[in-house]
């Protein structure tokens, strides 16, 4: 199975991440990755399809660190233009306020085991005021239970400023459908999950038919895009590079791709709701996420939405979701990197450039690259530097 | 009578208590029988607690909450019949019960409602959520029983007994106070009532649907050639 390469970015190594290789083979195709990333970054407008690439393809986004740059990107967030600092009235009498108290209340599990008490407690008040930031500037918007498990995982990652910005930018887009005033949308989008089954194994569709197990079993994969139903941390982050970087019905795609993968086990078990439901609700903690991404993007190329849609249950609905996807494809692609917004916001030259001594260390740091590394890493350039060394420094 | 195993009071049987309930249940060639239960209530009663204690025999330090539908079983032996119990449990707000939770009410042969006997709107829910199981439900006489929860919380009550006893009557239900944190208060004893009314219950159905039935479930009414 090759892994996607996708269009546009060519990965320095086209073989990939060297598999059963000496680490130093490993680590210097992540290097070329980070570096390639750090381009994308950093050319104006930004690459985006090339970030898109990377979140998509093998390995995904690799480190917090880069996270922390182009997941905001992928949704077009400007780091420049963040939501205020949540004062105590955004939780004055929100209709969906108690839900969420006793939601992020109970989404303990969701925290880094070991975290010390009083650390948690402030994240979960953040967590709180995220959501309901979104929630009181979008009026149209219903909470759902799951929804904290999206917000929670921007937040650890991406803090609570860039991540009440991401969450209201996913909230009219990906996950649009699921706030609806009913869960008749959400529904709809599940209405794939089959048809996709079917066009990849008859059988495997007929028998889950027969069962009765209906799509249920995914429904919380969906809408908290398995962050609900994955305690390995790091494949929830595999997973949100690859959906922030996709098609809003990614998620299903990859539930389809999910239960595919696990045909024989479904086939040899009971045909019944609660053995199908059950055996297919219990992920395996081994289960193989690289080669679930990869072969899910796959499938979405060889079974693009559009081509079934043409089944009758399928084309009645106009998903809101799915329609500002393109809309949001379009307006991500004139982004301007970081340190052009800088500068724009605050022309006084060098008030953000890092201070000299680091300035250096990047540059010896870029030095090496480039010595190890050979003619790609060249083209980091001064402006790079401006713009922010956290990203090189990370590679080292 | 009820030889479901102890009821998990003594701490010293804790371990062996998890080893004889398992939450698979292998009842080696024999089919058991399969009682399937929903329960059913708002968001935070503790219905996924009341169904782990039961399940488990343990009190779930970090519950989450319920997206969808969970699915729990156990097996118990009644009068020398091995019995499978399923318990699903559903998630309280509102949106997934209006939409995503009928499909659970197909077959079932009970239904627990359960409400918080610390929080008053869980109580006042009751009628809407009854309504909706005579909507959803294939017959009339499907065993129901109403639950209160976290009677260990005795300084925050707001729901009476005799309140809950009155409404109770009112729909003829069976009704309990109990705790799923506190290890005196038998949440073990309530399913396993249920169980045994289910078990003399005559007109019970209770066998697996024989495997040759097909029926298309709600989710994909129809088959579609594959336009792929
Ligand atoms: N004191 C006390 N707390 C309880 C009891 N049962 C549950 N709880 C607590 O009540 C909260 C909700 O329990 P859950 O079992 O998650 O509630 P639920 O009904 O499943 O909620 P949803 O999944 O949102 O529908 C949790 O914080 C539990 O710890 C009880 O008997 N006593
Ligand atoms: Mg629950």
């Amino acid at each position: 199975m090759r892994c996607p390469r996708g269009r546009g970015a060519q990965w320095g190594n086209a073989q990939g991440p060297p598999k059963g290789t000496t680490g130093g083979r490993a680590m210097s195709w992540r290097k070329q990755k980070a570096l390639q990333i750090h381009q994308a970054l950093t050319s104006d407008p930004i690459d985006i399809d090339a970030l898109r690439n990377a979140a998509v393809s093998e390995g995904g986004l690799l480190s917090q660190e880069i996270r922390r740059k182009v997941w905001p990107k992928l949704l077009n967030v400007s780091v420049l233009s963040l939501p205020p600092k949540p004062g105590p009235s955004i939780r004055c009498n929100h209709r969906d306020f108690n839900q969420v108290e006793m939601d992020v209340r109970r989404s303990l599990r969701r925290f880094p085991a070991g975290m010390p008490d009083a650390e948690r407690s402030v994240l979960q008040e953040q967590l709180t005021d995220m959501i309901l930031y979104v929630l009181q500037s979008h009026p149209e918007l219903n909470y759902y239970q799951g929804y904290h498990d999206i917000a929670v995982t921007l937040l650890l990652t991406v803090g609570p400023r860039l991540g009440t910005a991401m969450l209201s930018s996913l909230s009219t887009h990906h996950l649009r459908d699921f706030m609806e005033r009913t869960m008749d949308p959400t529904k709809h989008m599940l209405n794939y999950l089959m048809p996709v089954i079917r066009c990849e194994s008859v059988q495997l569709h007929d028998f889950m038919l027969r069962s009765e197990v209906g799509y249920i079993f995914a429904l919380s994969w969906l809408i908290t895009w398995y962050g609900h139903v994955l305690s390995n941390y790091h494949q929830v982050l595999r997973l949100y590079d690859f959906f922030l970087a996709s098609h809003p019905l990614m998620p299903v795609y990859c539930a389809a791709q999910m239960v595919l993968m696990r045909e024989q086990e479904v086939l040899r078990g009971d045909c019944d709701m609660p053995s199908v439901h059950q055996l297919l609700s219990n992920i395996p903690k081994d289960f193989p996420f690289e080669t679930l991404v990869c072969r899910t993007h796959g499938l979405f190329q060889r079974r693009p939405p559009a081509q079934l849609v043409t089944q009758a249950s399928l084309h009645k609905y106009k998903s809101v979701s799915i329609a500002s996807f393109h809309s949001l494809l379009h307006s991500s692609s004139s982004q301007r990197p970081d340190f052009v917004l800088r500068r724009q916001a605050d022309p006084e030259p060098g008030a953000l450039a890092p201070p000299r001594s680091q300035n250096r260390l990047v540059k010896l740091a870029v030095w090496g690259l480039s010595a190890s590394l050979g003619a790609a890493a060249l083209a980091v350039t001064q402006s790079a530097l401006e713009w922010g060394p956290e990203i090189l420094l990370g590679l080292f | 009578m009820m030889s479901a195993g102890p009821s998990g009071d003594e701490v010293g049987l804790e371990s062996s208590l998890e080893a004889s309930i398992t939450s698979t249940c292998s009842f080696g060639p024999s089919r058991a029988r399969i009682f399937k239960i929903i329960v059913i209530g708002d968001s935070n009663v503790g219905k996924t607690c009341l169904t782990y204690r039961f399940c488990t025999s343990c009190f779930p330090e970090r519950t989450e909450a319920t997206i969808g539908v969970d699915f729990r079983e156990r097996c118990v032996e009644i009068d020398g019949e091995k019995i499978k119990i399923q318990l699903w449990d559903t998630a309280g707000q509102e949106r997934f019960r209006k939409s995503m939770v009928q499909h659970y009410y197909r077959n079932v042969h009970a239904v627990v409602f359960v409400y918080d006997i610390t929080n008053m709107a869980s109580f006042q829910s009751l009628p809407s959520w009854i309504e909706e199981c005579k909507q959803h439900l294939l017959s009339n006489d499907v065993p129901r029983i109403l639950v209160g929860n976290k009677c260990d919380l005795r300084d925050s009550i707001q729901v009476p007994t005799d309140l809950a006893q009155k409404f109770a009557d009112s729909h003829s239900m069976p009704m309990f106070e109990t705790s799923a944190k506190n290890t005196t208060d038998h949440v073990e004893a309530i399913f396993m009532t249920l169980a045994h009314k289910l078990k003399s219950h005559k007109s019970l159905i209770l066998s697996q649907p024989p495997e040759n039935t097909v029926q298309l479930n709600s989710g994909a009414k129809t088959t579609f050639p594959c336009w792929c």
